[in-house]
């Protein structure tokens, strides 16, 4: 064998898509696909008067262009979320009485290809007459303009843990008060949304598309076109990124289904860039005020969070955002008394929508912020008084105030690693003398410890899907619920397979990403794919060990001298009977047929902690904020495969980068999104943005799981936000700290530190 | 309109619109997928093709003005077929697992690629080398990896630098 042929990829998918071979949405070919553009709002809120798609027929190559008055009677979005949220606010799949942000759909032109679908689009005529724009939740809560007619903008009110008794807060030594924004966000996939429906030939419809829940489109779908769920399949082929942006069922799917049944011809959508900037939906969007208070020793007694989110225009899946953000209000510590209160609200911006961390990174950014600003008003150390409030470890499982209950922990230990990977001292060196030296640029060291969950809660989320199969091959088919968006589900779950059944890595092929090949199954997000998926494919993999090792007594018994129950050994895929007989698990399946376990696997969700901590040098003169050193340590549990976890806490962290100090989506009073230039606009971090990194684990295994694992993905934008942000206000010395809002740009961090300047 | 132009070393002829991006024409009517859009407006790189050797934004280029020309796609890097068919750099790729959805990769990979043939003094500099990664956009491995693969595919070490 040659050198060359030895090559091992790190995962299975890189050679496909290293060469240009993957196929993605819009490079299956299909005979006959027509192209889909959409007609969208450009105003956020209007009546509509008028949505004429008759011109676009008249431009060369234009199939048929709808509008909402040739839809099926009510054809909206199915809902999802709390009952009630979405009655009486319908999500049309093309507005044809309201539109309540820019960028949403009002009619679809097809034609052959694209470039003449756009022509037709622009021919279309609309006619809307302007309605407020509400552009923020506290604008939408406190205005008489009513989104959905009849109903308040205040969609969701909610309660998590007690109220905080009033003599709590009179009695305690010190409360620090903090209002933080949490901005809005988009995801930016590098691939945008992306579907692709066409007829099968028998009634019933075959769906790619790139999506984190393709069971739940599926059965929206089915839904929607009045079809049972068994006529519809989705496939999610190779998928450029999601980040929780790819998992509702958007209007232009349904659109593009029900065309290609309506048809009966293929229909792509490939969502354009300057689309998604305004139609697809966006990440965070709270304001937060936070109380917290503590005792003369720096014990924290009672922490109170009031959220208002920003539902965007429909409440949608955004609507479980701040519920996780409120039950999260805990954090790390053994506080006596917290409580959290949530107002969710309908803004005339896109829907909002869970974006990698989905609610915890708010959690962790309203605590850790708050707990830095308490350790300033007490001149205290952050990191002494961390320690001094930490749930201790022997305290595990902990419920706590908001009604967690978290598995394991040992908060102090991934502390420690922090400040020791931080090289704390030194750099608490280096601040000093730069605190001496006039004019010297002011360094900050700010940390985070953060809890997050994982896995998933609710009736929804608890359980996923896995099967085993063995082939007549010799082989083995791994199937599974979850769906892979770029994070190697191929690689990964073969090898939880193959390690289950003491097999070569080369013998299991893994899929998941398709209804028709797994009938049940949940999805991909809330960095469940492994904790769920994998360990439910870990208990398959066991069970087929057992079904196989009874078949190859029956086997045995029918083939020759029978020999007792309970005598067949495995061995790596084959079947060791007494006597020196054997078969190999492809022999039995060509001997006995079909030869597969299927598992459902149940979790309460995961807790995940670690701690991150920033250096960070500022200059005052132009606020412009340099990383020095960055420190994420993490425990995911067990972890199952290194180089894809270690890929997973870095991506988040980049992103986590990009929250703290670049990204943002503005919008004028009219609540247009001030993103004309796209990319050139939304800063997403390049490679010049990078900081030095240290990466660390601590593992504490989750002791209800089979792999001991907890999910990994999105530790990254829950620790680095808060972390870098306290290290930019210790480096300002900000008694304030409202006077940092992220993004960090250099116009706010010049203002803060003049302000930090004028006040001391 | 008929346009003719080398696309990874065989002579193509193809009638376009002219209004029609390289990209495009790449994609839809040579069938090349491989080149990605992401963005349509020349900033995130995913489109990257190596013309006449050197890298440019196929989104932001008309597939007339190649006539005569040469193209190279992610398509035409790899030596062979399969694991074993991958290039260096393609190797050094999956080595330092520095792709996860696999959008960006082709244009990195190209604009890479670009720079080991004609400009492999940029992988003993480190400026230099952070500000030929930063015409790229990725989402997912946060650069590092990438930044160690090029290094690796160049015959550096990527824990010196």
């Amino acid at each position: 064998m040659s050198a060359s042929t030895a090559f091992q990829p790190t995962r299975r998918e890189d050679v496909r898509l290293l060469t240009g071979t993957g196929r993605y949405v819009a490079d299956l070919a299909v005979d006959g696909c027509l192209e889909a553009a959409f007609v969208r709002s450009r105003l956020a809120h209007g009546r509509v008067r008028r949505v004429d798609a008759a011109p676009a027929r008249a431009v060369a190559s234009v199939v048929p262009a709808l509008a909402a008055a040739a839809l099926p009677g009510r054809f909206v979005v199915p809902p999802f979320g709390q009952p009630g949220v979405a009655e009486g606010r319908d999500w049309e799949v093309l507005a044809g009485e309201r539109v309540r942000h820019v960028g949403q759909p009002l009619a679809v032109v097809l034609a052959a290809d694209r470039y003449a679908a756009e022509d037709g689009a622009d021919a279309v005529v609309v006619d809307v007459d302007p309605l407020p724009a509400l552009v923020g939740p506290q604008a939408a809560a406190a205005s008489d303009v009513q989104l959905f007619d009849g109903l308040g903008n205040v969609v969701v009110e909610q309660d998590h843990g007690e109220p905080v008794p009033q003599e709590v807060w009179a009695a305690a030594h010190v409360v620090v008060e903090a209002t933080y924004t949490q901005q809005l966000l988009a995801p930016v996939p590098m691939e945008s949304r992306a579907v692709l429906a066409a007829p099968d030939g028998a009634g019933g419809l075959r769906v790619w598309c790139s999506h984190q829940a393709p069971h739940r489109l599926r059965d929206n779908l089915g839904q929607a076109l009045r079809l049972p769920p068994d006529r519809v399949r989705v496939t999610v082929p190779d998928a450029g990124g999601a980040f929780g942006s790819k998992s509702a069922t958007f209007p232009e799917y349904l659109a593009v289904a029900l065309l290609a049944l309506r048809l009966g011809r293929p229909v792509r959508w490939v969502e354009d860039r300057a689309e998604a900037f305004s139609a697809h939906t966006h990440g965070r969007g709270q304001r937060q005020r936070v109380r917290l208070a503590a005792d003369r020793d720096g014990r924290f007694l009672a922490l109170d969070l009031d959220v208002l989110a920003d539902l965007g225009a429909y409440p949608h899946v955004g609507v479980v955002v701040p519920t996780q953000t409120a039950l999260m209000a805990t954090g790390a510590y053994a506080t006596g008394h917290v409580h959290a209160r949530v107002r969710a609200v309908v803004t005339t911006t896109a829907p909002t929508a869970p974006y990698r961390g989905a609610g915890r990174p708010e959690a962790a950014y309203a605590v850790e912020r708050t707990v830095e600003a308490l350790a300033r008003r007490l001149g205290a150390d952050p990191v002494e008084l961390r320690r001094r409030n930490f749930i201790a470890p022997e305290r595990f499982p902990h419920t706590t105030p908001t009604g967690r209950t978290y598995d394991s922990g040992d908060y102090a230990r991934a502390l420690d690693v922090a400040v020791d990977a931080l090289e704390l001292d030194r750099w608490r060196t280096e601040r000093a003398r730069r605190r001496a030296e006039p004019g010297a640029r002011p360094l900050g060291i700010g940390f985070c410890s953060y809890v997050e969950r994982t896995g998933g809660d609710g009736p929804l989320l608890l359980q996923e899907n896995g099967s085993v199969e063995a082939l007549a091959d010799g082989s083995f088919l791994a199937r599974c619920g979850t769906s892979a968006t770029g994070q190697g589900h191929e690689t990964a779950f073969a090898q939880v397979v193959a390690d289950a059944l003491g097999v070569d890595t080369a013998l299991v092929r893994a899929v998941d990403g398709d209804t028709g090949e797994v009938p049940h199954g949940v999805g991909s997000f809330a960095s469940r794919s492994m904790q769920m998926g994998g360990a439910a494919l870990h208990l398959a993999a066991r069970e087929l060990v057992d079904l196989a090792r009874q078949r190859a007594v029956a086997w045995a018994a029918a083939a020759g001298p029978p020999v007792p129950a309970g005598s067949a050994t495995w061995d790596a895929g084959r079947l060791l009977l007494p006597g020196g007989r054997w078969i190999g698990t492809g022999e039995l399946v060509t001997a006995t047929g079909e030869l597969r376990a299927d598992h459902v696997f149940r979790q309460e969700a995961a807790f995940p902690f670690g701690c991150y901590g920033a250096v960070v040098e500022v200059d005052p003169d132009t606020g412009e904020v340099e990383v020095l050193r960055l420190v994420a340590v993490d425990d995911y549990g067990t972890v199952v495969h290194p180089v894809i976890t270690r890929g997973q806490t870095v991506g988040s962290l980049v992103q986590g980068l990009g929250q703290a100090l670049y990204e943002e989506v503005p919008h004028d009073g009219d609540g247009v999104p001030l993103l004309a230039e796209g990319l050139f606009d939304y800063l997403l971090p390049t490679a010049s943005e990078v900081p030095p990194f240290v990466l660390r684990e601590t593992r504490t295994p989750n002791p209800s799981n089979p792999l001991g694992a907890k999910g990994a993905g999105e530790a990254g934008c829950i620790g680095v936000p808060p972390a870098v942000v306290n290290a930019v206000a210790d480096a300002l010395q900000l008694d304030d700290p409202d006077l940092l809002q992220m993004p960090l740009t250099p116009a706010r961090v010049w203002r803060a530190a003049r302000a930090a300047g004028a006040a001391s | 309109m008929r346009v003719e132009f080398d696309v990874n070393g065989e002579r193509r002829s193809v009638d376009v619109e002219p209004r029609r991006h390289l990209a495009d024409v790449l994609r839809d009517e040579l069938g090349l997928t491989g080149t990605h859009l992401a963005c349509e407006h020349g900033v995130c790189g995913s489109c990257t093709v190596l013309l006449d050797g050197e890298a440019v934004r196929s989104c932001l280029l008309l597939a007339v003005q190649c006539e005569g020309r040469s193209v190279r796609t992610v398509e035409g890097l790899a030596d062979g077929e399969g694991p074993g068919g991958l290039n260096p750099l393609q190797r050094a790729f999956s080595a330092e697992h520095a792709l996860q959805c696999g959008f960006c990769t082709p244009g990195f990979v190209v604009l890479l690629q670009g720079a080991l043939e004609r400009d492999p003094a940029v992988f003993d500099d480190p400026e230099a080398l952070r500000r030929l990664l930063s015409s790229n956009l990725c989402r997912c491995t946060g650069y590092e990896p990438i930044r160690r693969a090029a290094l690796r595919a160049a015959g550096r070490d990527p824990d010196a630098v």
